[in-house]
């Protein structure tokens, strides 16, 4: 299962205690299978940014089980971790999130960086990926000389730089216009199609519907899967691959 | 992270913000500036004043009695109870080379057949090897019982035409008589031979003690009456003056030790007066050189007191700094740790950056420092001695500020939670 399963959540619980305690997340069960794209709708404080935090092992569950790229966060100490947050994730934020005074390619190597992998190497994996996200001739700017899409397009480098088990984006077309969208949500679909896997948080309809399947969270479980082949299920899904052909919203978001 | 990458990493949020930076680092320089700066010039000041004390006269003991508990430099509470006895006494014993009194007779003027210059200081009575013959630049030592002198550069100068080897002098001592003196030397300084001189540049005439303190202590006492007696028994002398074989410290205490026990016993004149209520103590230059040093050590130690006050100032805002830094790049703290930095990797970055401005403030600062203590040794006239030690030690303290500075503020970025990070605005 290891193998096959990049992200796996069991019976997962978040509970903060502010006052009364709040139930961020009750009861999660599900599957991310590797190479799998899979979109994660809601509402606000339905769920969504604790859930992402989990997979994206900043957090650690209150009960349950949250196990990323086989192995069980719950139990891991800080260090760890950070460890395998760095090698098993890769983030795409909302608002980019680079940082300001390192150019591209030192952005897009910088996970490397705190890996402790050689100068020379680390730049030559940059440099490919940012080649192959289509910013080969941007390498030496920095963020503020970038557009919004360009931005975005070396964080999903990245993302991408230490080969993780899952992307985790977070709402990643929110601030871009509509062509842009569409050229990063194109380049997701390449990187999926050569293998990655994909997990989006998204408030948009026509965003989640480039996955293969929409889990859609209301206060902090599961209320169903959508399999965009066209059917709905409840509960943990197959491992089935669905074509990723969209299907009008029938979703009430 | 190897700490090349931590360096590359923090000196490029240093150079992000310059203008900051510069400030910061501002506290830094001026507090080692001036540290370094003071510490300078006290060298200098002290090398300009007790630097050239000559090595011949190393193994000279200078003593005079006083209360055992008084405090002070040369002289200091000293009653005139050596005879003329008690000295030939003390230069009879088997540890000692020679031994002849010390005294600073009052005058008025000084002329040089009709020129006549006002001089109240400076009319030194002691014995013909005082003055070292390597001291000598021209002429030859000044004899016990004649009426003779060598004078310092400064002395001779002092009139129109300047005083030569074998010109005669008339003095005017403090109650009026005159007396003449047979210049036979000329020193080749004019600063003091001697502790008991101070070692300041003045001019100074060297006589011997016989005849002129023994003329001028008989006439003062006695009033003319008792001038058949034996002069040399009655007069007193203030200071003593003991040259022990060798500058060796053993011999410089035998000489010691045993003109002391001379002194003391019932055998010396001296004891009469001392009864229980004076000792006598000898010093060498240098131990007397110990207390002026002392004196400077403590106004160097007040002054780099004050300058340690700025640097701590300087400390507290390159702390507010980094911490303000860690506030604003909360958000950046937590990409780091969102794409897999440790905590100490956050750690050593903040931390490599406020070590980073220790270092580059107290570098500067050293550079200032030093062409401060230059100009100033420069503007005083003193010999330039640069303390390489405490150049150094700034550096040191330099760094040791960053480090403790910076340690609160990166401790806080450490710990900084990713999660409340990211959502930071």
């Amino acid at each position: 299962m290891a193998r096959e399963t990049a992200v796996a959540l069991d019976g997962v619980r978040k509970t903060y205690r502010i006052g009364e305690p709040v139930h961020a997340l009750d009861g999660v069960t599900l599957e991310v299978p590797r190479g799998s794209y899979t979109a994660i709708m809601g509402p606000s404080g339905s769920g969504k940014s604790t859930l992402m935090n989990l997979v994206g092992c900043l957090d650690t569950p209150t009960a349950g089980t949250v196990a990323v790229g086989g192995r069980t966060i719950g139990t891991l100490g800080d260090r760890e971790r950070t460890r395998l947050r760095g090698t098993e994730v890769g983030f795409v934020f909302q608002t980019f999130n680079l940082m300001p005074r390192l150019n591209a390619l030192e952005n897009v190597a910088l996970p490397q960086l705190f890996r402790g992998i050689d100068r020379a190497e680390r730049r030559e994996r940059a440099r490919d990926l940012l080649e192959r996200v289509g910013l080969g001739d941007r390498t030496d700017h920095l963020p503020n000389e970038l557009s919004g899409g360009q931005r975005q397009r070396v964080a999903l480098a990245r993302a991408l730089v230490n080969d993780p088990a899952i992307v985790l984006a977070d709402e990643p077309s929110g601030n871009l216009d509509t062509d842009t969208e569409a050229d990063i949500l194109d380049l997701f679909d390449e990187f999926h199609a050569a293998g990655t896997t994909m997990l989006v948080v998204t408030h948009e309809r026509h965003v989640a519907e480039r996955a293969d399947r929409i889990v859609h969270l209301l206060d902090g479980t599961i209320e169903r899967i959508e399999e965009l082949d066209g059917s709905a299920s409840d509960g943990v899904t197959t491992d089935s691959i669905a074509g990723r052909e969209s299907e009008p919203g029938a979703d009430s978001e | 992270m190897n700490p090349l990458e931590s360096l590359r990493l923090s000196w490029r949020s240093i150079r992000g913000h310059k203008l900051r930076s510069a400030l910061t680092t501002l506290g830094i320089v001026i507090g080692i500036a001036a540290v370094i700066a003071f510490v300078t010039l006290g060298a200098s000041l002290q090398a300009g004043i007790i630097g050239d004390i000559s090595p011949d006269d190393q193994r000279n003991v200078y003593g005079w009695a006083a209360e055992p508990d008084t405090e002070g430099g040369p002289l200091a509470g000293a009653q005139p109870v050596f005879t003329q006895d008690d000295l030939e006494a003390v230069e009879e014993l088997e540890d000692v080379d020679a031994a002849y009194g010390y005294a600073n007779i009052q005058m008025q003027t000084v002329s040089n057949g009709n020129e006549t210059v006002a001089q109240g200081n400076g009319l030194i009575a002691s014995g013909p090897s005082y003055i070292r013959e390597e001291r000598l630049a021209e002429g030859r030592q000044f004899r016990m019982g004649e009426r003779e002198a060598v004078l310092n550069p400064a002395a001779a100068n002092q009139f129109e035409e300047n005083v030569t080897v074998g010109d005669e002098l008339t003095v005017t001592i403090f109650g009026g008589q005159q007396t003449t003196l047979e210049v036979v030397g000329i020193t080749d300084t004019s600063e003091g031979q001697s502790p008991f001189e101070g070692f300041e540049s003045s001019p100074r005439i060297y006589v011997p003690t016989d005849p002129y303190y023994t003329e001028q202590a008989a006439a003062l006492s006695g009033g003319g009456d008792d001038t058949e007696t034996d002069t040399g028994s009655d007069v007193r002398f203030l200071a003593i003056i003991v040259e022990a074989p060798s500058a060796d410290d053993d011999d410089i205490d035998a000489a010691r030790e045993s003109a002391t026990a001379y002194l003391e016993s019932d055998r010396s004149d001296a004891s009469e007066l001392m009864g229980d209520d004076l000792a006598v103590r000898f010093r060498t230059s240098t131990e007397l050189l110990q207390q002026l040093q002392d004196v400077l050590d403590l106004l160097r130690n007040f002054i780099v007191g004050i300058a340690a006050i700025s640097l701590l100032v300087g400390s507290i805002g390159i702390a507010n700094i980094m911490l303000v830094s860690v506030t604003e790049r909360t958000r950046e703290i937590g990409i780091m740790k969102a794409i897999g930095a440790q905590n100490r990797d956050v750690l050593g970055l903040f931390l490599t950056e406020s070590v980073i401005l220790g270092v580059i403030g107290s570098v500067l600062g050293t550079g200032l420092g030093l062409l401060g203590g230059y100009l100033g040794a420069q503007y005083i006239d003193l010999p330039l001695v640069y303390p390489l030690e405490y150049v150094a030690l700034a550096v040191v303290v330099g760094m040791l500020v960053g480090i403790v500075a910076g340690l609160y503020p990166a401790w806080r970025a450490a710990r900084t939670d990713p999660i409340d990070a990211l959502r930071y605005e």
